[in-house]
């Protein structure tokens, strides 16, 4: 698969809500296979742009295509055509709470995909599987579950139909660093091993540091910066300084990826 | 040699599954992939799958001609085989088994009922002795709630039932001629059973189930710990300023309805029975012995008390799920009205044992 077009095209977008303005012209695109993550501090509109990109939020102006769909001017059909192509993992996994880990992964199988009879159990484990969930987690309910394994949960249902983009809102959060790591670990194999591309949005330094391949920083409605970890370290900005001293007080202990 | 062609996605698992079953496979086998545009995980599995069920060793079987990332697909899944072929755990009991485990639960429920109406009376009566524990604010804040704004819901349900009760009367009651004693049966009727309990129906509905919703998302967002944490208790802090509230409020509850469902009856005695107002109030002052209106008002207190426990204890002790709190909101209604139909059966018996 060459990538020809960008998966997801950020044009100019403008939020608004009342006076306040939240986005005052973000632009960028996202290639086919990048790991993104989306920075910024609390109330620049992280989670706002990642909603407005899956068309769960209108923004104000500008233009989203999300696999070249434009997800604010597309026909209801042509965005469900679009939504089975993509999978959304939400901050606290959003399962279904009346229905068992299994089924909230079969979900999406049984109404999308033609599954014959016999593979849906096989292929529902192989989704736990690959969020590194066993087979013993299947036929738990969402509420007996830990806080990363309902995330691990959500990560396979948002996996179920192969999405070609994998949206994260804030994965490691609420997480014991070691199980944050091997989250981390296990996204970053699903861009390896399966050529998903991966948007996030994250607080985790450590997740920047060493799985990212590219970091958006908002900043004041803006796109402050874009670029590796190496090149937006090295921005002089308060804001970016300031986040990242953090880590440098603490020593470093994983340098950026290269 | 096992040649793989075209694009195998998740899409296309009906036709793939197809083709692999008109195959007669040797168990001696490699496959070539060069062909492949594009292969996922799904496909993948199927196709292992099917191999794995025709006998062939999947895991030494050969790989050849493959893409660098279909191998590395493929690769992942086969890695993962017996994991995921792991047989499925299914949570299936008996109907014996579920009948059982019901009831213990509800008798479980009962004995929690019995023990957290015993802890509400203990420190209520201990409230008394030191009324500085009372919490004014939240039993005032409360009392409005559950009382003042009650009181047009009240007052609207108690009027038509007045007016449906004397409807009804007086339908049979014209036919012999006697209009007159429809003030007598709305009298006793209305004061001594229906205001009482279209109130409790109404007071458990709506103070009921907002106990449990309050107590219970105060519980799932961890507050009701907090004031454990802080050295209060949600006893003193939470349960007994609601159950107080509730048991001040619903005699004056009772009481409107009283008023609102005789007032019904007369309104509707005038047109339709020739009994006009003055007739009306004066044929009911003469037969309705003051000690219906408080055998009616005295049940409400004992109502009150107990839809607030439930309502109360169904929130305290929900579990720490979204979905637990709407079945336990409901489950507060459903038992708070049984519960305040039963105890009204209890009083019918007992106040006529006992002469009133």
């Amino acid at each position: 698969m060459a990538a020809v077009a960008p998966v997801i095209e950020i044009d100019s977008i403008v939020t608004r809500f009342g006076e306040q303005v939240v986005h005052d012209g973000v632009s960028f695109d996202v290639q086919r296979g990048t790991l993104l993550a989306l920075i910024g501090g609390s109330g620049t509109g992280k989670s706002v742009l990642l909603r407005e990109i899956i068309g769960l939020q209108r923004p104000t102006s500008g233009s989203i295509r999300l696999l070249g769909t434009d997800v604010w001017t597309a026909s209801d059909d042509a965005l469900n055509a679009t939504r089975r192509r993509f999978g959304m993992m939400f901050q606290d996994g959003a399962l279904f709470s009346s229905l068992t880990v299994a089924e909230n992964v079969a979900v999406p199988l049984t109404e999308h995909a033609q599954v014959p009879r016999g593979m849906l159990d096989a292929l529902v484990h192989l989704r736990l599987a690959q969020a590194g969930l066993g087979p013993d987690a299947a036929p738990k309910m969402p509420s007996e579950l830990s806080g990363g394994m309902r995330k691990r949960a959500a990560i396979a249902r948002a996996l179920a139909l192969e999405p070609e983009v994998l949206f994260l809102d804030e994965p490691t959060s609420g997480l014991d660093p070691t199980t944050a790591r091997a989250f981390d670990k296990m996204v970053r194999s699903l861009v390896d091993d399966l050529g998903i591309t991966v948007f996030l949005v994250t607080h985790d330094i450590d997740t920047l540091l060493t799985v990212a391949d590219r970091i958006v920083v908002l900043a004041r409605g803006k796109v402050l910066a874009d670029g590796s970890a190496r090149d937006v370290i090295h921005v002089d900005d308060p804001w970016i300084q300031s986040y990242f001293s953090v880590r440098t007080m603490v020593g470093g202990t994983s340098g950026p990826r290269t | 040699m096992l040649r793989l062609s075209g694009a195998w996605r998740l899409a296309t698992l009906p036709v793939i599954q197809r083709e692999l079953s008109a195959l007669s496979l040797p168990a001696e086998l490699s496959l070539d992939g060069a062909a492949l545009t594009d292969i996922d995980t799904a496909s993948a599995l199927a196709l292992l799958n099917h191999l794995r069920a025709s006998g062939v060793n999947v895991q030494r079987l050969p790989l050849a001609g493959f893409a660098d990332n279909d191998a590395r697909i493929v690769g992942r899944v086969r890695e993962r085989l017996d994991e995921v072929n792991a047989p499925v755990v299914r949570r299936r009991e008996g109907l014996v088994a579920h009948i059982g485990r019901e009831t213990l639960a509800v008798l479980d429920l009962l004995l929690g009922h019995l023990n957290f109406l015993g802890e509400v009376l203990v420190q209520m009566v201990r409230s008394l002795f030191t009324p500085a524990r009372i919490r004014l604010r939240e039993l005032t804040s409360q009392f409005e709630q559950v009382c003042l704004n009650a009181i047009p819901v009240v007052a609207l349900v108690t009027m038509l039932i007045g007016i449906v009760i004397a409807y009804l009367l007086g339908l049979q009651a014209e036919k012999y001629g006697a209009n007159i004693f429809v003030v007598d049966g709305v009298g006793i009727g209305a004061t001594r059973e229906f205001a009482p309990i279209i109130v409790a129906v109404i007071v458990a509905g709506r103070s009921g189930a907002a106990f449990t919703a309050q107590l219970g998302s105060m519980r799932l967002n961890e507050e009701t710990d907090a004031i454990r944490t802080l050295g209060l208790s949600p006893m003193d802090v939470l349960v007994l300023p609601r159950v107080l509230a509730l048991m001040l409020a619903m005699p004056l509850l009772v009481f409107v309805g009283d008023v609102m469902s005789l007032a019904g009856a007369m309104l509707i005695s005038g047109p339709m029975l020739d009994i006009t107002p003055p007739t009306f109030l004066a044929r009911l002052q003469e037969n309705l012995a003051i000690k219906h209106v408080y055998v009616g008002l005295a049940k409400a207190p004992v109502f009150a008390l107990i839809i607030a426990v439930i309502g109360c204890r169904m929130g305290m002790t929900v579990s720490r799920d979204t979905r637990a709190l709407g079945i336990a909101t409901t489950s507060t209604v459903v038992q708070s009205i049984v519960a305040v139909i039963l105890l009204d059966a209890f009083f019918a018996v007992l106040f006529q044992e006992l002469d009133i």
